[in-house]
């Protein structure tokens, strides 16, 4: 029998489906696979052994009646999703011990769908930090290097995944929190179109940007889970109106997409390693047949800054009561970010705001009948823990981590993370397809595309 | 430099939040906010007059329906 720790989630559905493999014999490979990786690299915050394999069990003895398309899939998620009456600490201090009154609509949908809890995965305190350092529970480590960093904030969700301890995970992305992860740990994942996945009962960190997608080992994975947690919530307005999954767009050729290839910002100072990557990436497409033409976008750093703001002060306007009360028990790096929101007035922030419109029309006049543009997810591959251990005065250093996707969450539109190379050293590097408003589904065709003509996405990391 | 805030200013705001911050943090925050600020507040940034918040919505939305 194949070890059902190596099979992607669609490749797992289809071996459930077909009883090839059960839901106890996964779950306990998994969990076997967890006690090995775990000492490592600290992804998991809790794992459920006992309570998932009697929702194992259960699944497999389930008298032929399927719950859904993940019927008997073990899932984990990044601790900021709520699962009504367990803790959810979200990588803090402060929140140590909570107890969670709700479920999030998000894994809700995906239970409703036949998954079931394993655990919950190990973030950045409170989500506001991009490199998985984490003061109070210890540092998440990447599975390629135990020195470097897994990217922050769903660092565990990122390294869970790589290391096959999970088949797919959900993180959240305000400014990078998905991406930066899958990049640095090559995996998969998706930051879906802002208002296409309902928010509710997951921790917040910006209303305006925050953004809850799936990290899993393939774009097909990653389709799968958004096209069961999308869709309108009446516990989250934002998804009002917005269309519904298209799985035919989801399933179409590459052939004849018109691709963006960025003439500044995005490929301006690489490192060797990520420009070869994409260099080789847009070989790819070609030769799958999408048309390259060069795009000229806005100026990002101009984007970026409004981006700032809008986090800044929305992350310090949901935490001043413990600011103003608990502001020992926050780490170094995330009290200075949030005293950083301090000092932003009520004119800079609405005018921040108000411009989204203005900067999305700009970006998308850039585009002109562009489908998507590929760029990449950051400009080197994982650094190591120490050389981002920053501390309150790294800021500017810890920022330029999230420079390329940063402003992707303040126009609102889905990005796609692929793994596209590796680093002489075996780092993993990741690209991103970035799409227009609800074109998440093209940007999973486009990755399923790339992903039948390379192989960067099948690479499983050395046992500890 | 306009755009370059204090620590003075930065305590101020912090304060007006209910947050004290010592003066080496105040200052820490002026130097940590200030590229961003004078970055927003450049020409090249114009918020049309009519424009509000939710119009974000309504530019993603017209796109979605191209």
């Amino acid at each position: 029998m194949t070890d059902p720790t190596m099979l992607s989630l669609s490749e797992l559905v289809t071996a459930l489906r077909d009883r090839t493999v059960s839901s106890v014999e996964v779950t306990q490979a998994l969990l076997k696979r967890i006690e090995v990786w775990q000492p490592a690299l600290n992804a998991f915050v809790a794992v459920d052994a006992e309570e998932a394999l009697r929702a194992a069990k259960q699944a497999d003895t389930a008298s032929g009646a399927r719950r859904g398309a993940l019927h008997g899939v073990p899932l984990a998620h990044k601790d900021m999703y709520y699962s009504a009456g367990k803790p959810a600490s979200c990588g803090s201090k402060i929140r140590a011990g909570w107890i969670a009154p709700a479920t999030s609509t998000a894994v809700a949908r995906l239970e409703a769908a036949g998954s079931f809890r394993l655990g919950a995965l190990h973030m950045a305190e409170f989500a506001y930090g991009p490199t998985g350092h984490n003061t109070h529970l210890g540092h998440a480590h990447n599975p390629w290097d135990r020195s470097r960093i897994t990217g922050g904030s769903s660092s565990g969700s990122g390294a869970a995944v790589a290391a096959r301890l999970i088949p797919a995970a959900l993180g959240s992305d305000t400014g990078g929190s998905i991406r930066l992860p899958a990049h640095f740990c090559g995996v998969t994942a998706l930051k879906p179109t802002s208002g296409r996945v309902s928010r509710a009962n997951a921790m917040p960190l910006s209303y305006t940007l925050d953004t809850v997608g799936p990290l899993a080992r393939t774009a097909q994975d990653c389709g799968l889970i958004l096209s069961l947690i999308t869709g309108s919530d009446p516990l989250d307005p934002t998804t009002c109106g917005a269309p519904p999954w298209n799985p035919a767009a989801a399933e179409r050729s590459p052939s004849g997409l018109t691709i963006g290839v960025p003439t500044r910002f995005y490929v301006d100072e690489l490192e060797r390693d990520v420009a070869t990557a994409l260099d080789e990436a847009l070989e790819t497409f070609r030769r799958l047949g999408a048309r390259l033409v060069k795009v000229d976008l806005p100026d990002e750093t101009a984007v970026s800054a409004a981006a700032l703001i809008v986090l800044a002060v929305e992350a310090t306007s949901i935490h001043a009561p413990w600011l103003r009360t608990r502001a020992e028990d926050y780490g170094p790096q995330v009290r200075a970010r949030l005293e950083n929101g301090l000092a932003y007035s009520g004119v800079q922030y609405l005018e921040a705001l108000r411009w989204r419109g203005p900067a999305l029309e700009a970006h998308l006049a850039a585009l002109g009948d562009v489908d998507l543009v590929v760029a990449p997810a950051a400009r080197s591959a994982a650094p190591t823990l120490a050389e981002t251990d920053v501390g309150a005065e790294g800021g500017a250093a810890i920022q330029t981590l999230t420079s390329f996707t940063r402003p992707i969450n303040y126009l609102g539109l889905p990005a796609l993370v692929v793994p596209a190379g590796r680093t002489p050293q075996g780092l993993p590097i990741g690209l991103q397809l970035i799409g227009r408003p609800f074109g998440d589904e093209l940007l999973i065709a486009l990755g399923r595309a790339f992903q039948v003509a390379t192989d960067y996405h099948q690479r499983v990391p050395p046992a500890p | 430099m306009a755009n370059e805030l204090t620590a003075e200013g930065v305590a101020i705001l912090a304060a007006a939040a209910g947050v004290h911050l010592d003066t080496a943090t105040a200052a820490r925050v002026a130097r940590a906010v200030s590229p961003t600020v004078g970055r927003f507040l450049a020409p090249d940034i114009v918020v049309p007059f009519e424009i509000e918040p939710a119009t974000f919505v309504v530019v993603q939305h017209r796109d979605a329906r191209r």
